[in-house]
C-alpha cells in the first residue's frame, strides 16, 4: 500500500469535536469525566481512552480575534521517537504511513509514551499496555477513510495519497496566508514527515507544538550510538534500565508535550 | 512492517474479545480472520438525524438485531456522509440505560415513581381528557360584533382545560395527528417549539 | 429556507447574523466552504466570537437586539447610493405602489396607534386604490407617494454613524460590511433564533426581505433568506400548525366572530376556501358535505383577543386555565424564558402528560431540589416514546425536504412511538364518548380516523398527500389538486399535496445533481410540488429569461410556450408566459403577485361593487401583517442598558407582550441594579435542552457544563479568573455558573459609554447524567407581538465572583 496522509486546513475548522466522537465510536472508547480546560476545549491530554481530542486558543491582538482550532491526535511520524524506545518490539510502521502498536508484544513499558515529543501514547496502568491513535489502520487497509475523516463535515480533513495531497496541502498554504501570514504547513519535514500534517494559521507555538520536534537526545544516543554497540554486551532487561536511567538524565532536551499549556482546573 | 490482514484487530486497539461478542462471532473465529472489520456483514439501513434541521442521513449498521455502528449515509447528497458530534454519538440512544422503557405513573403528592402498564396509562389518560373537556367546555363565548361593537354570542366549541404542547421533535405524521387530535377535542392550545 | 443547505454552494456572500450556524447547525459549513472555495465572503454579526465567526472574513460585535440598527443603515446606503437592482426592484417588488396619503411614521409610531389597546388599526397603512380596488401605480421611483419614497424616508433616520451609536460597531465597519455584501450577487443571509429571540423579531426578518429585494437576491441560487430552522422536525412541525392560530398549511384558525365557513372567507379570502374544505374533508369525510359547511362548526374557535402562544400557554396554565397538559417531545422547565412560570404553572394542572425518551426534567418538576413533593398535587404520566430510528415516519428539513425513513430499530423496551399513542388515545376516547347525543361530540364521533389496526404512519401521510374524495384515489400532484373543484378533494396539508402521490416520494433516494447547482430533484420530495429553490421566477428576466447565466433555474421555452427548468417553476401556471399577467408574477403567494418591500394592508380581488345580497364582499387574497408596523423599525429590547437614541419617549417595541397574569411574575429590572446585557445560545456538542444529548457520555464529554462568557475588562472589574465561579442575577432569577474569561466578548460603546455582554449557554437542567444551571432562571419572557418569540437574546443581569 503506498503512503496516505491525512491533511488537516484548521483554516476550515470550526472545533465542532465531531472527530472526537468518531473516533470513540469506531474504536469503543469509552466517555471519560472532564471540564472546560480552556475556551472550548474539555479535554487536557491524550488518555488510554481518548486518542483523539481538539485543542483550542484564542489570539487576540490589534482588534483581531484567532481563534485556533487543531484536531490533536498522534501524527504517525515517518521517524517516530516511540518506536525508537519500545523495548519490546511492540511498535512498528505500515507501509501507508501509520504508526502501530501491537497490543501482545506491548509490556506497557512506557517509554513510547516517555520520548513522544508530543505525548501521544498513554499506558493504561490496568492493562499494562500503551495506547494511541491507531489511524484507523483497520479501515484504511480496507480502502476505507479514516473515521475522524469519514465524519469530518466542513471538509478540514482530507484523505489520500501523501504525495497528491502534499502538493495540494502547498497549494492551500498560499491561499490560506492571504488572510493568515503566519500559516504554516506542519508535518511534511517534521519527524521524518508526518501522516497526520496540517495547515496551522499560526506558528506551531501558538498551537502549543514544538516548531522543531526531534526525538530526545537520550533516545537518539541509545538507539543509534550506544545499543548497536550495547545490545551485544548487555541483555534486553538490561537495556531497559540504562535506557531509563539515560532519559530521566537528559529530560527536558525535547520539545512540551502538546497537552501541557495553559488553563486552569 | 507489512501489515498482514491479520494484525488488524490487535492494532486497532479493540479488544477483540468484546469485538467478537458485539458480531457475535465467536471469539476464536474471528481471533482466525483477523482482518473483519467490525461492521463487516451488519445489515445497512439508513435514517436521518434527529437534531438540527439539517436533515443529514444517518447509516445504521445493524447484526441481527443490534446496532453495532452509526455513520453518516455517503448516499445522502446533503451530508455525503458526514456528521456533527451529536449524530456520531446517536448510536448511544438506541441502549441508554436512562431510557424510559415503561410507564410510568408518580400520584398526587408522591416524591417517587411506580410504573403502570400501558393499558393503565392510556385507559387513564382518556378518561382525563374527557373528564376535562367535558368540565371546561366553552359552547359559546360573548363577543364584540364586528359592525356594532356590541356582545354579541358566538358558538367557539372549546375544551378550555386542555393544553397539548408538540412537537418539532416528533415525525410529520405525529405532529399532524396532534394537531388533528387537538382541534377534534376543540383544543386550539397547541402550541410547540417553533414558537420559541 | 427559501433555498436549501446544498445550494449554498452557489453564493457569493454570507451574511451570517442572527446564527451561529457553525455551532448549531454544522452541515451548513459544509456547504458554504464549497462557496469560498469558489471565493465566496463571509460576514458574521454576533454579539460574541462565535465558532461561526472563526470562519469570517468580517466579523462585528453587535449588541444584542440592535440588529435593526445597522440592517437599517444598510438599507439607507442600498437607496442613498442607488445600489439596488432597479429592474428586479420595477418588475418584482411593490416599490412603485402608492401608498394611502394617511400612512404617517412620527416618533416612534405608525400611524393608527391606538394607546389604551397597545395595537395598531392598520386602515392607513393602505395603498392608494382605483375604482377597481387595484393598488394605483406611479410611473416612476421618484413619485413621492411611492412605497419607494416611504422606504427612502423612514430609513433617512438611519446613519453609519446612529447605527454605531446603538450597535457598538464601529460606522466604518458597517459600511464595509454594506459594501461586501451589495457587490456579491448572488448573496444570501442565514439566520435563526438570533434573529427571532427578540421583540422585534418578526420586523428583523423584514429587514432582510427589504435587503435582499432592493438587491434581487430573492428566488435566486445562491440567494435568497435561509432561516436555519433548529429541531428536526420543526420545518414539519410547522407545516402541520401545532400552533394555536393556524391551521396544518398555514390557513389561518378560524376565530370566534367566523359563525361560518363564509366569515371565515370573508377574514381570509377566497383563496382559503379550497385548501379549508380539503382539510375539513380529510378530517371529518363524508360527513363534511357543501349543505352542512363542510362541518366547519366542528372546528374550536379561538379568541382573538388572547394570545396562546407558547409562553402565553403557562401564563394562562398559572392562572389555573388548563387541568390536563399533554406535553410531547418538549422540555419546557428547561426551554421556556424565566421558567419559574413552568415551575408555578405544572403544579396547577390535575393533570401532566408527558412522552419522552428520558425523564427530563418537566415530567418530574415535583421534585426538582428545592420543591417539596408533597405540595404538588398533579399527577403525572410519563409514556417511554420510541426514537427517530425506531419507527416509520417523515420529517421535513430546512430545505423542505420531506424525508421518509423506515424503523431500522424495534422500540427500546415497552416504548412505542408517539403515532401509536396519540391514535390509541384518539380511539379510547371515541370508545367514551360512543352513544353521545350532545351536539358538542360530534367533532369526536364523525372524525374519519383511520391508520389500521397497527397505525401506519404512511397511511397518515397519505392523508396529508391528498385524495381524490370522489374516486377514494391518491391525488397524484398538488396541480391535480389546484384543478379539481373544492369539496371535491381531501387533504390534511395541502402544501405536502402529491408527496405520496406517484408512490412515497419521501422515500425518493435518487442523488444525481445534472444542473450542478446542488437541487437534487430526485432526493425526497420538496413541498411546494417539488420546488427546490422559492419565487424562482424571479431568477429570469421580464422576458422570462435566466439572468445568471452559470445559475439557471427555470425558463420561460417561447417554443414549447411552457415555464421549464432545471428547478420545478414557482409560477401560477406553466402555460402563462412572461407577456401575461401572471406570467409576471414572481411572489404568487402576496395578493399583488410581487414582493412586498412595505408591508402594506391589501386584499386583492375585492370586488368593485358590494354583493347584491348586502353580505360582506369576499376578496380573494389578503395579504399578510406585521401587527407592529409596514416597515421595520428599530426598538430597544425591554431590558435595556440605554434608551432609544431614535426615539427615547418610544423605547422598547409599543405593542411588545408582556404576560404576567400572575403579578410579580414577569419583573422587568432596571440598568442601575442590572447593568450587564445578557445574552443566551447553544452549543454544537449538546442540542436544545438536553433532554437527549445531556444522557449521551460521549457528548457530556466535550461539553460537561455552562459557563458565562465575559470579557477580560469586565472579569479585571469583578475580580474573576477564568474557571471561577460567579453569579448572575437578573430581576428574575440568579444562577451559579463557571466563568469563561475570553477576548471573543469586548467591552464596546454604546452611545459613547462603554457596555458589556456576557453570553451563558441555556440548555442545562437538575436532571440527566451531567446536570447543569439553566440559563432560563433569568430570562424575560417577554414577546413578540406578531410571532409571540420571547426575547431570550437579551436581558439585564449583574454579575459577581463568589
Amino acid at each position: 500500500m503506498t503512503r496516505k496522509m491525512v491533511l488537516a486546513d484548521t483554516s476550515k475548522c470550526t472545533g465542532c469535536k465531531a472527530c472526537t466522537v468518531a473516533c470513540k465510536e469506531w474504536n469503543q472508547l469509552p466517555a471519560e469525566k472532564t471540564q472546560l480546560v480552556k475556551s472550548y476545549q474539555s479535554m487536557r491530554t491524550f488518555t488510554p481512552d481518548t486518542w483523539s481530542f481538539v485543542t483550542f486558543d484564542e489570539n487576540y491582538s490589534i482588534s483581531q480575534m484567532h481563534w485556533l482550532m487543531r484536531k490533536a491526535q498522534c501524527f504517525h511520524c515517518a521517524d517516530p521517537a516511540c518506536l525508537k524506545a519500545c523495548t519490546s518490539k511492540a511498535i512498528s510502521k505500515t507501509e501507508s504511513g501509520y504508526v502501530v502498536i501491537d497490543k501482545d508484544l506491548c509490556i506497557g513499558c512506557g517509554y513510547c509514551a516517555e520520548n513522544c515529543p508530543f505525548g501521544v501514547p498513554k499506558v493504561d496502568d490496568q492493562q499494562k499496555k500503551a495506547f494511541k491513535c491507531t489511524g484507523c489502520i483497520d479501515r484504511v487497509e480496507n480502502n476505507l477513510k479514516p473515521m475522524c475523516v469519514q465524519t469530518c463535515q466542513t471538509g478540514a480533513l482530507e484523505f489520500g495519497e501523501r504525495d497528491n495531497l502534499m502538493v495540494k496541502a502547498k497549494k492551500r498554504l498560499a491561499e490560506v496566508k492571504g488572510k493568515y501570514p503566519k500559516a504554516v504547513l506542519y508535518g511534511e519535514k517534521e519527524m521524518g514527515g508526518m501522516t497526520h500534517s496540517y495547515i496551522l494559521l499560526d506558528s506551531p507555538e501558538a498551537y502549543g507544538l514544538p516548531s522543531h520536534p526531534v526525538a530526545p537526545l537520550a533516545l537518539t544516543l541509545w538507539k543509534d550510538i550506544i545499543r548497536p554497540v550495547g545490545t551485544v554486551a548487555m541483555g534486553g532487561a538490561a537495556a531497559a534500565v540504562v535506557f531509563g536511567i539515560l532519559g530521566n538524565a537528559l529530560r527536558g532536551n525535547y520539545g512540551p508535550p502538546e497537552s501541557g499549556k495553559g488553563g486552569k482546573e | 512492517m507489512k501489515v498482514s490482514r491479520r494484525n488488524f484487530l490487535k492494532l486497532s486497539g479493540v479488544s477483540l474479545t468484546a469485538l467478537a461478542t458485539g458480531l457475535g462471532l465467536d471469539p476464536e473465529i474471528a481471533q482466525a480472520k483477523g482482518y473483519a472489520l467490525k461492521t463487516e456483514g451488519s445489515q445497512k439501513l439508513p435514517s436521518i438525524c434527529h437534531f438540527c434541521s439539517g436533515g443529514c442521513g444517518l447509516l445504521l449498521y445493524i447484526k441481527g438485531d443490534r446496532l453495532i455502528h452509526l455513520a453518516g449515509d455517503p448516499d445522502h447528497p446533503a451530508n455525503e456522509g458526514t456528521l456533527c458530534p451529536k449524530a456520531a454519538s446517536l448510536r448511544h440512544v438506541a441502549y441508554a440505560q436512562e431510557r424510559v422503557t415503561k410507564p410510568r405513573r408518580r400520584a398526587p403528592g408522591s416524591d417517587k415513581w411506580e410504573e403502570i402498564s400501558w393499558e393503565d396509562a392510556l385507559d387513564k389518560v382518556a378518561r382525563k381528557i374527557k373528564e376535562v373537556r367535558d368540565s371546561s367546555w366553552k359552547g359559546s363565548e360573548q363577543l364584540p360584533d364586528s359592525k356594532t361593537g356590541q356582545p354579541v354570542s358566538y358558538a367557539v366549541n372549546r375544551a378550555e382545560g386542555i393544553a397539548m404542547l408538540g412537537s418539532a421533535e416528533v415525525d410529520n405524521e405525529e405532529s399532524y395527528l396532534l394537531k388533528k387530535f387537538s382541534q377534534i377535542l376543540g383544543t386550539p392550545y397547541n402550541e410547540h417549539q417553533a414558537r420559541i | 429556507m427559501t433555498n436549501s443547505w446544498t445550494d449554498l454552494q452557489n453564493s457569493r456572500c454570507f451574511l451570517i447574523a442572527g446564527s451561529n450556524c457553525a455551532e448549531n447547525h454544522p452541515i451548513a459549513m459544509r456547504w458554504i466552504n464549497r462557496a469560498r472555495d469558489k471565493g465566496a465572503k463571509i460576514i458574521v454579526v454576533d454579539p460574541r466570537f462565535t465558532r461561526t465567526a472563526s470562519q469570517a472574513d468580517i466579523f462585528a460585535q453587535i449588541r444584542p437586539g440592535t440588529d435593526i440598527a445597522y440592517l437599517g443603515a444598510i438599507i439607507r446606503h442600498i437607496l442613498v447610493n442607488k445600489l439596488y437592482d432597479k429592474d428586479y426592484v420595477l418588475n418584482y417588488t411593490n416599490a412603485l405602489y402608492k401608498v394611502s396619503k394617511d400612512y404617517k411614521f412620527d416618533a416612534g409610531l405608525f400611524s393608527g396607534f391606538d394607546a389604551k389597546g397597545k395595537k395598531y388599526s392598520i386602515d392607513s397603512w393602505g395603498y392608494q386604490l382605483g375604482p377597481d380596488n387595484k393598488p394605483l401605480k406611479a410611473d416612476s421611483l421618484e413619485d413621492p407617494d411611492t412605497v419607494f419614497a416611504k422606504l427612502q424616508e423612514h430609513f433617512s433616520r438611519y446613519t453609519f454613524d446612529k447605527a454605531e451609536k446603538i450597535t457598538g460597531i464601529p460606522a466604518a465597519k458597517i459600511k464595509e460590511i454594506a459594501d461586501t455584501f451589495c457587490q456579491a450577487k448572488p448573496a444570501t443571509i442565514l439566520y435563526a433564533l438570533g434573529m427571532t429571540q427578540h421583540t422585534t423579531a418578526v420586523q428583523g426578518i423584514r429587514s432582510y426581505a427589504i435587503i435582499q429585494l432592493l438587491l434581487g437576491n430573492v428566488g435566486k441560487a445562491g440567494g435568497g433568506i435561509n432561516a436555519l430552522r433548529g429541531e428536526p422536525n420543526v420545518q414539519g412541525s410547522t407545516d402541520m400548525a401545532n400552533l394555536f392560530n393556524s391551521l396544518p398549511g398555514y390557513l389561518p384558525a378560524p376565530i370566534g366572530t367566523d359563525k361560518t365557513l363564509r366569515d371565515y372567507l370573508v377574514r381570509n379570502g377566497s383563496i382559503q376556501e379550497k385548501p379549508l374544505v380539503a382539510l375539513l374533508k380529510a378530517w371529518f369525510g363524508q360527513s363534511a358535505t357543501k349543505e352542512n359547511d363542510y362541518c366547519f362548526n366542528y372546528l374550536p374557535k379561538y379568541n382573538l383577543s388572547i394570545n396562546a402562544s407558547m409562553v402565553r400557554i403557562f401564563d394562562l396554565m398559572n392562572k389555573g386555565q388548563f387541568k390536563l397538559l399533554i406535553n410531547i417531545g418538549s422540555n419546557s422547565l428547561v426551554s421556556i424564558p424565566n421558567r419559574q412560570m413552568v415551575r408555578s404553572g405544572l403544579a396547577k394542572l390535575d393533570m401532566l402528560v408527558v412522552s419522552d425518551l428520558f425523564e427530563i426534567e418537566t415530567a418530574q418538576f415535583w421534585r426538582e431540589p428545592g420543591v417539596n413533593p408533597a405540595e404538588i398535587k398533579t399527577e403525572v404520566i410519563l409514556l417511554p416514546a420510541a426514537f427517530v430510528y425506531e419507527k416509520d415516519g417523515s420529517l421535513t428539513n430546512s430545505g423542505r425536504w420531506i424525508q421518509w425513513k423506515d424503523a431500522a430499530l424495534k422500540p427500546l423496551g415497552e416504548s412505542k412511538p408517539d403515532l401509536e399513542v396519540l391514535d390509541s388515545l384518539f380511539r379510547r376516547v371515541r370508545q367514551l364518548y360512543q352513544g353521545s347525543t350532545d351536539p358538542k361530540d360530534e367533532p369526536v364521533l364523525k372524525a374519519r380516523w383511520d391508520y389500521g389496526q397497527e397505525p401506519s404512519a404512511l397511511k397518515v401521510l397519505q392523508e396529508i398527500s391528498g385524495y381524490d374524495e370522489t374516486t377514494g384515489k391518491l391525488l397524484p400532484t398538488l396541480a391535480d389538486y389546484l384543478k379539481a373543484p373544492a369539496g371535491s378533494v381531501s387533504t390534511g396539508c395541502w402544501i405536502y399535496t402529491g408527496v405520496t402521490g406517484n408512490g412515497n416520494l419521501a422515500a425518493k433516494r435518487k442523488n444525481g445533481d445534472p444542473s450542478g447547482l446542488g437541487l437534487f430533484k430526485d432526493w425526497s420530495f420538496a413541498w411546494p410540488a417539488n420546488i427546490r429553490i422559492l419565487y424562482n421566477r424571479a431568477s429570469c428576466d421580464a422576458n422570462g429569461q435566466p439572468v445568471d447565466p452559470e445559475r439557471k433555474l427555470v425558463w420561460w421555452d417561447p417554443a414549447a410556450r411552457v415555464w421549464s427548468g432545471n428547478d420545478g417553476p414557482d409560477v401560477v401556471d406553466k402555460t402563462k408566459g412572461p407577456e401575461t399577467p401572471e406570467g409576471k408574477l414572481s411572489f404568487r403567494m402576496n395578493p399583488e403577485g410581487v414582493g412586498r418591500l412595505f408591508a402594506a394592508k391589501y386584499t386583492s380581488g375585492m370586488p368593485a361593487a358590494p354583493p347584491v345580497d348586502n353580505l360582506p364582499a369576499i376578496g380573494l387574497r389578503p395579504a399578510g401583517l406585521c401587527v407592529d408596523g409596514p416597515l421595520p423599525e428599530f426598538y430597544e429590547p425591554v431590558e435595556s442598558p440605554t434608551g432609544n437614541l431614535l426615539h427615547s419617549e418610544v423605547s422598547s417595541n409599543p405593542l411588545v407582550v408582556i404576560p404576567a397574569t400572575v403579578p410579580g411574575i414577569q419583573k422587568v429590572g432596571k440598568p442601575g441594579d442590572f447593568p450587564y446585557v445578557l445574552t443566551t445560545y447553544g452549543v454544537v456538542e449538546q442540542f436544545c435542552a438536553g433532554g437527549v444529548t445531556r444522557n449521551i457520555p460521549v457528548l457530556n464529554e466535550l461539553m460537561p457544563g455552562p459557563f458565562a462568557e465575559i470579557s477580560k475588562n469586565l472579569a479585571q472589574k469583578i475580580g474573576a479568573q477564568d474557571g471561577d465561579t460567579v453569579e448572575v442575577a437578573s430581576a428574575r432569577g440568579k444562577l451559579r455558573v463557571r466563568c469563561l474569561v475570553t477576548d471573543r466578548l469586548q467591552t464596546y460603546k454604546v452611545n459613547g459609554k462603554d457596555t458589556e455582554t456576557i453570553g451563558i449557554p441555556w440548555g442545562w437542567g437538575f436532571a440527566s447524567l451531567s446536570p447543569g444551571p439553566g440559563a432560563n432562571e433569568l430570562t424575560i419572557g417577554v414577546l413578540d407581538p406578531g410571532a409571540g418569540t420571547p426575547e431570550y437574546k437579551a436581558c439585564l443581569v449583574n454579575i459577581r465572583r463568589v
